[in-house]
């Protein structure tokens, strides 16, 4: 049995049982997983390659729906009702629970219409709503000072940590509750990932966050509980500080002291 | 003996690199000799004149032209909006165990040699639009759309694998934010893959404007301009087809070849912006 | 939700669209490969291998004359076009690597290899059968290495291109000459996608009609001659499917039959033979 720690916050997450098997495997990927996600903090999913953590963020989105013949069973509950039902508006969860990925993926048009993307699909057309949501947007993301001149140009041009600070602006401007962030940061150079471990933290204040990294040190610097997960088992949730110290469980201890991974 | 051996090998390979180089040239070189007869009888009028009679020596390219022109056309507007149909359909729309089979056979296709397209237009298509239209059923409009069915199987191809260079987490950010699949193929993938599509297209036009036997079977080779695409009409390449074995006298003979320089230049001047504009070659 | 809705609905159009136009697509290729077996099939029979051609109205007319004539021309074609593709290939992936000559040899085989064939009919006339003063096998297996040369040529310099330069590098360690280094050990590593190369090359000239108009133009009699006019199924094909003559017209759809299958299969095995190799 895993070892859960009580959560103090509201749950914006709960995972129960949850099962997830890909398209023609044998076997789970993700076995009779049960964790609650804290509200308006960060989660912090850690463990070897294969563990299922990606599979798992993933399922939040329904991102692995793109892909057919993979099957969910179990149940994920938010905001009183369970996403992974067969009748979940996917278009509608998606605007509610957004994600960042491990590349910057800017779309190939101007730092503007990248950020206004969600918005407009949402169909906001008036331009000043537009502008303002787009601005408070790229100020949050911490980039508006750096784009504000160049907003017409194409998103491209950007460097590597201004691209995913722009992704992240676009995935808050549409105002999600809950951020999926995908190892975002293991495509970027050390200082824009610090900017981005900054970011990440400010950004709680309005949304709750879970963050998958294969950096054991950005787990402990940047969130508030951290799951372990090993051959697709939750091993452990706890409260970061007491995990990277005192973990319960003696797999976890052998993780982060980093006798296999 | 092996740094002889070494140096002959070296030197043999190059050797008959850079005969492709001449035999281009020299295919330039001959066809503008043999079409000079034509050039001094007739200079630019050629390109300007709508009267192709051989029996008073008298030969003028537009309606040939026109027709390459017009049949091209017709067979880019029917083939496009399938092609890209067929694209998405094989890109982002079709289940896995069809996507192979069905790209194969579509693959596979564009393989068949154009006289079998040509030929069953003659047999299967010719009758119905003369049920259709009345006249001979050989018309412009049968040219343009039996090409247009040639092009499609190679225009979907490779129109499918411009799309499919879109990288697949960038698809997924656009999901992430609550699109649809139409919302991601035409903010993304399409923009995306912009080049290589126009690209596509463009090669496609290239090939279907020099194309022969499709159009052969089914054009008639009348050099006479009609508005009325259900009239016999010739293109370049058919007139080419029909007379070449026929010519007698050396101003037609030359005429042809200018012809035949006219849709050369025409051909590598597409395929030239296709290759190099829009699908820059890339390597490492 | 009104916005959303529209969207949907939109998607919903769009993607039926999309199916629809593959299914019409698809559709008109399945009718004409349909036809084309059910014509075939009906029109093929032993005689059709083991006689020539007969003037219409002979029940026993066949294609012999224009599948030997065909085997000579693309025979030669190849002979001719594969160790030359081959080479040129080599020069461009082993020694011009990125030089301005090299990737100006690549652009021009690039362009050739869409040019329209019927132009190089029209060059070949003029270079061969003008001075010869008549048609002939050899002016049609010329026409052909000329279009095969450049689909022989890239897909050889692609597929050495793929080989690991490790590879390379390993034979030259030993202290192999480059020459042995290539044919031993590149040729030996490309060996599956240089075979496919020259498949395709060959499916591609094999159904070339329009170059041979009038370069080995036609003959309804079995000539192994390749000095004079020599039948080849394409032009039979054309000959034939164009005359008013329904016992010739029969004869068409054999010949194309008999050359889509050919074709097919030398794709089908091309491609298996990549498959093969990705899949080791």
């Amino acid at each position: 049995m895993a070892t859960i720690i009580d959560i103090k916050e509201e749950i914006a997450l709960q995972v129960k049982d949850f099962e997830y098997t890909y398209a023609g495997a044998d076997a789970p990927s993700v076995k009779k997983l049960n964790m609650p996600i804290a509200k308006n903090s960060i989660t912090a999913l850690i463990g070897p390659s294969g563990c299922g953590k990606t599979t798992l963020l993933r399922s939040f989105n329904r991102m692995h729906d793109l892909y057919p013949g993979n099957k969910y069973a179990g149940e994920i509950l938010f905001k009183n009702r369970n996403i992974l039902d067969k009748n979940e508006d996917l278009i509608h969860l998606r605007t509610q629970i957004g994600m960042i990925f491990q590349k910057p993926t800017a779309f190939p048009m101007s730092i503007f219409d990248n950020v206004a993307y969600g918005l407009r699909l949402q169909g906001i057309k008036n331009k000043t709503e537009l502008q303002d949501r787009v601005e408070k947007s790229l100020q949050n993301a911490a980039i508006w000072k750096e784009v504000k001149d160049r907003l017409k140009h194409d998103a491209n041009g950007l460097s590597g940590g201004q691209q995913q600070r722009l992704c992240i602006a676009r995935a808050i401007a549409v105002e999600p509750e809950v951020l999926l962030f995908d190892e975002p940061t293991s495509a970027l150079d050390p200082i824009s990932t610090a900017g981005i471990e900054e970011l990440v933290v400010e950004l709680k204040e309005k949304v709750s966050i879970i963050i998958v990294t294969h950096n054991m040190q950005q787990a402990a610097r940047v969130s508030d509980y951290t799951g372990f997960m090993y051959l697709g088992e939750l091993i452990e949730l706890g409260v970061t500080e007491n995990m990277f110290v005192t973990p319960t469980e003696k797999l976890t201890e052998e993780y982060i002291t980093g006798k296999f991974g | 003996m092996s740094i002889f051996l070494d140096k002959l090998f070296a030197h043999s390979t190059k050797f008959i690199a850079i005969t492709i180089l001449f035999i281009v040239a020299w295919i330039f070189t001959v066809l503008v000799e043999h079409s000079m007869e034509s050039i001094h009888a007739f200079g630019f009028d050629f390109l300007t004149t709508d009267i192709w009679a051989p029996n008073l020596e008298k030969f003028g390219a537009l309606p040939a032209i026109y027709g390459s022109v017009v049949s091209t056309f017709l067979a880019m507007i029917l083939a496009i909006p399938l092609a890209i149909g067929v694209a998405i359909f094989l890109s982002e729309l079709a289940p896995a165990r069809l996507k192979t089979p069905v790209g194969v056979s579509i693959e596979l296709l564009a393989a068949i040699p154009s006289v079998i397209y040509g030929m069953w237009g003659l047999f299967y298509f010719v009758p119905i639009i003369r049920d259709a239209f009345g006249g001979v059923g050989i018309s412009m409009l049968t040219a343009g759309i039996i090409l247009s069915i040639m092009i499609l199987p190679f225009m979907a191809a490779v129109t499918r694998d411009a799309m499919n260079t879109t990288p697949d987490i960038l698809k997924e950010s656009a999901y992430a934010l609550g699109g649809t699949k139409w919302d991601v193929i035409k903010d993304v993938i399409i923009p995306y893959a912009k080049a290589g599509i126009i690209g596509s297209v463009i090669l496609a036009l290239g090939r279907a404007i020099g194309e022969t036997m499709a159009v052969t079977f089914v054009m008639g080779n009348v050099h006479k301009i009609s508005l009325d695409l259900t009239m016999p009409a010739t293109s370049i390449p058919v007139a080419l087809a029909n007379e070449f074995t026929e010519a007698d006298g050396d101003l037609y003979y030359s005429s042809l070849f200018e012809l035949s320089l006219i849709l050369l230049v025409i051909s590598f001047a597409i395929i030239s912006v296709a290759k190099f504009y829009f699908l820059r070659r890339k390597r490492d | 939700m009104t916005h959303t809705h529209k969207r949907i609905i939109i998607n919903r159009i769009v993607m039926s669209l999309s199916s629809l136009s593959a299914l019409i697509g698809m559709g008109f290729l399945f009718w004409i490969l349909g036809v084309l077996i059910y014509n075939g099939v009906d029109a093929l029979n032993w005689n059709i291998f083991l006689n020539e051609g007969a003037p219409p109205g002979h029940e026993d007319g066949g294609l012999k004359h224009a599948l030997i004539g065909q085997l000579y021309i693309v025979g030669v074609a190849t002979l001719a076009g594969v160790p030359l593709g081959v080479l040129a290939g080599t020069y461009l992936s082993e020694y011009g690597q990125k030089s301005k000559l090299a990737e100006t040899i690549r652009d021009i085989s690039d362009i050739m290899m869409s040019a329209p064939s019927i132009v190089i009919g029209a060059f070949v006339y003029a270079v061969v059968v003008m001075p010869m003063g008549h048609f002939s096998g050899w002016a049609g297996s010329i026409a052909l290495t000329i279009i095969m040369l450049p689909i022989i040529l890239r897909t050889t310099d692609d597929m050495l291109h793929l080989v690991p330069s490790t590879l390379r590098e390993a034979a030259f360690a030993l202290g192999a000459p480059k020459y042995k280094v290539i044919i031993q050990v590149v040729y030996r590593g490309a060996k599956a996608g240089i075979l496919t190369g020259v498949l395709l090359g060959i499916a591609r000239v094999a159904g070339e009609t329009a170059p041979l108009l009038f370069t080995s133009f036609n003959d309804n009699f079995l000539n192994t001659n390749m000095n004079e006019s020599m039948a080849s199924l394409t032009v039979t094909m054309f000959n034939y499917a164009t005359s008013p003559y329904e016992d010739w017209q029969k004869l068409g759809w054999a010949a194309a039959f008999i050359l889509s299958m050919f074709i097919l299969s030398l794709n089908i095995v091309g491609r298996l033979f990549l498959l093969k190799k990705k899949g080791r």
